[in-house]
């Protein structure tokens, strides 16, 4: 499995993560499944909402397009470095955003998210691989 | 060569992908299809009060709305927050319905029994639907995942909605209105209510919070069928509202 078909299969899991707190958040599924940590805590918090959208939507849409930049940059452009670049930057901005979530997760409603703390691994790991894809693209170009 | 081993590479990408996607997708229509939790059926006495809910509005209105709901569930909260207030201007206000609210408390929630007591007591001073918008709104503050001690945080809406603090108190900890919300419980029990929120709009039985235009959709509907007195509870349960419940439902 190359780099981006990787990246895609990671936007794919959180794609899942992420609308399923969307559609927790927006009151489709009636209780989260949260063996771990405080789920409704996190979520019903002042947190859990970006200008009027769930952040968990937010996150849907980083994943969406993930998962497109994945997809349209794997197979025969496998070597492009704007694309790599993209995807750098992408989750270069989501591993802050979520080290913040994280960060208020912690000190400030003192409470743990079991599917938020997963989504943030995820885009450590997803940072992790795009710097990695960028680089062989680089030293390939 | 290479070209087929990378189509077969892309083959098995594909095949991996999907499913992924596959179990993803099963795991959050199971999540939205599951039952949500079932209260309690209670068997304390609960023949000492009547199963009237709060009302808003005029109780003549053409269409009888019931709401069943929680004070701690998180949909019930959004709703609350922010379909309800346009419900209340554009359908309530203006005479199309009349609204009633019913306890509903969900086991699995802690401090919901205590916020059902604290609006309750609210509504002795007629301010019921203002501690119901409180107890919404600061739900993240209160719930039973948040704190083990939800009065302190009543007791600030309290103060905050100019209530006599005392006469609260005195309440809220002699649990004085706790038949009046096991009654409550009890008529969704009897209406076999699975989840919260659920709706009563005429003679539809609506699980689920909805958008404005839905819920305005259901009114329109109902606001056609005969007769419009059809979601009113049975006439064991059709006593009157609390004068204070309707006085702060009114403002």
């Amino acid at each position: 499995m190359s780099r981006r078909q990787t990246l895609a299969l990671l936007a794919v899991v959180g794609v899942c993560i992420a609308l399923y707190l969307t559609l927790y958040k927006i009151g489709v599924i009636g209780v989260l499944s949260c063996s771990i940590g405080s789920c409704e805590t996190v979520n019903t918090s002042k947190w859990s909402t970006l200008l009027g959208l769930p952040i968990a939507a937010w996150g849907l849409g980083a994943y969406v397009a993930l998962l497109l930049l994945a997809m349209v940059g794997s197979g025969a452009r496998e070597e492009s470095v704007s694309i790599s670049r993209l995807i750098v930057a992408l989750a270069s901005w989501s591993v802050l955003f979520s080290a913040w979530l994280t960060y208020q997760e912690l000190f400030v409603i003192r409470a743990i998210c079991i599917w938020c703390v997963s989504s943030a691994l995820l885009w450590v790991l997803i940072f992790a691989v795009s710097v990695v894809d960028l680089r062989a693209v680089s030293r390939a170009g | 060569m290479v070209s087929k081993q990378r189509g077969n590479s892309s083959q098995r990408f594909y095949v991996v992908l999907a499913l992924v996607a596959v179990v993803g997708a099963i795991f959050i229509v199971r999540a939205a299809r599951a039952p949500r939790a079932i209260a309690n059926v209670t068997t304390a006495p609960i023949t000492a009060a009547q199963a009237e809910g709060y009302l808003m509005g005029n109780p003549n209105a053409p269409v009888q709305i019931m709401e069943f709901a929680d004070f701690e569930c998180p949909a019930c909260g959004n709703f609350a927050v922010i379909t309800e207030p346009d419900v209340r201007n554009r359908i309530v206000n203006t005479g199309l319905a009349s609204y009633r609210f019913f306890d509903f408390p969900l086991p699995m929630h802690k401090n919901t029994m205590a916020a059902s007591n604290a609006a309750a007591c609210a509504a002795d001073q007629g301010k019921f639907w203002e501690m119901h918008d409180e107890l919404f709104r600061n739900q993240p503050e209160w719930n039973g995942e948040a704190t083990d001690d939800p009065k302190k945080f009543f007791l600030g809406y309290v103060k905050s909605l100019g209530m006599n603090t005392d006469t609260w108190e005195k309440c809220f900890d002699s649990q004085a209105h706790r038949s009046r919300i096991l009654a409550n419980q009890a008529e969704g029990n009897r209406r076999k209510i699975q989840s919260t929120p659920t709706f009563v709009i005429g003679t539809r039985l609506i699980p689920g919070a909805m958008s404005y235009d839905v819920f305005k959709a259901y009114v329109d509907s109902a606001a056609k069928e005969a007769p419009p007195v059809a979601a009113k509870p049975d006439s064991a349960a059709t006593s009157g509202p609390t004068k204070g419940a309707t006085k702060g439902a009114t403002k």
